[in-house]
């Protein structure tokens, strides 16, 4: 029964993914596209944290790296001398990602726990302060630029045909790495991130097993940057920033690093909200730090986690008596939700160059402020009243009901305690 | 060359000393906590933006008091009410906790000061040249800066080494739990070292920012350099991040100067020109890579000796 679910739902997102995108405009095109690569590099990204449980604090490197290989053929091929099917060009980021995975994994996986975390971070340190130096590799602080050729009847002029490609590549990458998940090997990987001592006892090589999970991460991580690179025609040193690597750890744990497709959730999550809210707020990344905090405080599981909880517990979850309090902290973290939001922006407003300005110009009192399509008093109660007003009673509902919906999963763990205990 | 090598070797110390005053809170923490604070050179910027606001509306040097005090209580409410709450789910997630809180700083700071360099600067009267240099005027601020640090290592050290507090914390490092069994109330001690070292960091914000620029991008600058200097100084020892600081800020101000590449090194054996031919790496002079060799020497630290120049524990 749950395997036929499973496969409805795929099918679902992936009749939405093939048939929503021809009825788009251009921008949300592009913006599927970026997804697509962003999924696939939380993806990569999870192979070494969520299941070899290796937190990697540089995985822009590889994404980097496998943007510039894809860029270094692109011009290539431009130049002529060279045939290569443009929609084979990421394998070249591929190959890059798993070259220099295979050498800095060598090295990073001499170490474990913070210590990999900050030898990860400082390789793709490395690689940022380098590359705007590095004018024959990286192009200098520029970086390189080129142009895709047709190939085989593709012109790959349009954000379409583009979002395609990488369709095909994401699909086959999640493809190939759930296979990996289901392989000895991949069964091996998990048994290094519970007891690495015990994959020593049992006579594998751990650290050659870490290098070439470490290589297979990256080498997905080269196909997304490279997919990125295709879908840009250019890439810079900033590929290799600190903000790349962390927004795949972002993505990654808000989605749930502990369940497959969490991180692809996350990222899908994430790249489809700041698409559509970055035009109307500046406050984007502030409330993206704040939800990602508010996971790891409440639900350090993840989006992903808290889905696949209610799953396993599906039939002994008491639904009658829980779709209430759910209900009502859904609503109340609405209000929460708008009220900050409210706070957020009416601050926004009130500390932006404009205001200031504006404020110079009447010179003594505090001019009015345009917010939500009206007009505010920066001191007025009905400014400031209902956003605090929204966020006390959505405060005061959730602790309320957070009572009585912890009793009620109390009550699921028992009954499936006592299952476990009946059964054995 | 003697004028560079003298002014290089000042500049370099007092950069060092600023680098020290941040990294020994974060090295404090991680010796004691096992966490290791990303957000921690968000309170080094938290300092220099309090500092700023203050002396525009009061004072510059009761900004500079006020300032570390404001932070240390904002990093004492992150340890008491965030950090401790996640404590039980393992050190990946308190890591992740204060990453997400460097990002949510860093945002905040863009909201209400927004994404441009503020104007914080130093009273009038403390802008007068120290002294004379081969004709160039040497600021007495940047010696101020060192002073500051200085005056902070000398307190720290006879704070944890000669008085009773400094003992329970030492105690509360090596065996938090036999610590706690003889009477010591350890969350509290914890919650203590988090604020100094968080105030540590305001009070280098506070100094710092009056005379290097402060901008909502300075915690993401000093950040990574402060992590090579408290790996590369030995995580958990305040003499190795001092050591390593000083390392560092020197190594920087020379570097910037100086246009050796491997091209001219291989010079000295008849391969210079080789090498210039092959380019790339090769022509690459030391000053453009300035900024990547504190990565490479961290690397090769935690590769080598991950325990670092004056750590004793991996």
């Amino acid at each position: 029964m749950a395997r036929v679910w499973q496969l409805l739902l795929f099918v679902l997102i992936m009749a939405v993914l093939i048939g929503l995108p021809p009825l788009l405009g251009a921008g949300l095109q592009n913006a599927m596209t970026n997804m697509l690569i962003a999924a696939l590099f939380a993806m990569a990204f999870n192979l070494l944290m969520g299941q070899g449980g290796m937190l990697s604090f540089g995985h822009a490197a590889f994404y980097g790296v496998g943007a510039f290989a894809v860029m270094h053929l692109m011009t290539a091929i431009d130049r002529g001398g060279l045939s290569f099917p443009t929609p084979l060009l990421p394998l070249a980021g591929a190959a890059a990602g798993l070259l220099v995975g295979l050498v800095t994994g060598w090295f990073a996986t001499l170490r474990s726990g913070v210590y990999f975390a900050l030898v990860t971070l400082a390789l793709a340190e490395m690689l940022h302060s380098l590359a705007p130096h590095w004018e024959g590799l990286f192009g200098g602080e520029a970086g390189i630029s080129s142009m895709r050729m047709p190939w085989g009847g593709f012109i790959f002029g349009q954000v379409i045909e583009i979002y395609y490609l990488t369709l095909i590549w994401v699909t086959l990458s999640i493809g190939l790495l759930y296979a990996y998940t289901r392989t000895p090997f991949g069964r091996l990987t998990l048994a290094l991130r519970d007891n690495e001592e015990r994959v020593r006892f049992m006579g594998y090589d751990a650290h050659a097993t870490k290098m070439i999970v470490f290589a297979v991460s990256a080498t997905f991580a080269g196909i997304a940057g490279g997919l990125l690179a295709v879908s840009n025609e250019q890439a810079n040193y900033e590929l290799f920033g600190t903000h790349v690597s962390a927004q795949v750890v972002l993505h990654t744990f808000v989605g749930g690093s502990t369940v497959f497709f969490g991180p692809a959730i996350g990222a899908a999550i994430f790249t489809l909200f700041a698409y559509l809210v970055s035009d109307v707020s500046r406050s984007w990344l502030l409330y993206q730090g704040v939800i990602f905090v508010l996971v790891m405080l409440y639900a350090p599981l993840g989006i992903g986690g808290v889905v696949m909880l209610h799953l396993r517990h599906w039939a002994s979850i008491p639904w009658q008596r829980m779709v209430g309090p759910y209900a009502g902290a859904t609503a109340a973290t609405l209000l929460m939700a708008i009220g900050t939001v409210m706070v957020v922006e009416f601050l926004e407003a009130l500390f932006s160059p404009h205001y200031v300005a504006q404020r110079r110009q009447a010179e003594t009192s505090w001019p009015a402020f345009e917010r939500f399509g009206a007009s505010w008093e920066p001191f007025g109660i009905l400014t400031w009243g209902p956003p605090l007003l929204l966020l006390i009673v959505g405060l005061l509902i959730l602790l309320r009901l957070r009572h009585r919906i912890v009793a009620l999963w109390d009550e699921v763990q028992e009954t499936a305690e006592t299952a476990a205990r009946s059964g054995a | 060359m003697l004028e560079f090598i003298i002014i290089s070797t000042l500049n370099g110390v007092t950069y060092g000393l600023l680098l020290f005053m941040v990294s020994a809170g974060l090295t404090l923490i991680f010796g004691m906590m096992g966490v290791l604070n990303f957000a921690h050179a968000s309170f080094y910027m938290l300092g220099a933006y309090i500092a700023y606001s203050i002396t525009r509306t009061i004072d510059f040097w009761i900004g500079l008091l006020v300032a570390p005090l404001l932070v240390g209580l904002l990093g004492m409410l992150v340890e008491r009410y965030l950090l401790r709450r996640v404590h039980r789910y393992g050190h990946a997630h308190e890591l992740l906790l204060t990453f997400g809180l460097a990002f949510i700083f860093e945002e905040l700071i863009k909201l209400f000061y927004g994404d441009f360099p503020v104007n914080y600067s130093m009273p009038a009267y403390l802008r007068f040249p120290a002294f004379s240099l081969f004709g160039a005027d040497y600021p007495f601020y940047r010696l101020f800066i060192g002073l500051v640090a200085i005056g902070m290592f000398v307190l720290l050290y006879i704070l944890l080494s000669r008085t009773r507090v400094g003992l329970v914390v030492r105690a509360a490092e090596r065996l938090p739990s036999m610590a706690e069994a003889l009477g010591h109330n350890v969350p509290l001690v914890f919650m203590g070292v988090f604020g100094v070292g968080a105030a540590l960091a305001g009070l280098g914000g506070a100094v710092a920012g009056a005379f290097f620029p402060t901008n909502p991008n300075m915690a993401l600058e000093l950040g990574v350099i402060v992590f090579v200097v408290v790996v590369v100084g030995g995580l958990g020892s305040i003499e190795g991040s001092l050591v390593a600081s000083l390392m560092i800020g020197v190594f920087s101000s020379f570097a910037v100067g100086l246009n050796w590449s491997l091209a001219r090194l291989l010079d000295l054996v008849g391969l210079g020109d080789w090498a210039r031919e092959l380019g790339g790496l090769m022509t690459l002079t030391l000053s453009s890579i300035s900024g990547t060799v504190p990565f490479l020497l961290m690397l090769i630290v935690l590769l080598v000796r991950p325990a670092g120049l004056f750590g004793e524990r991996n």
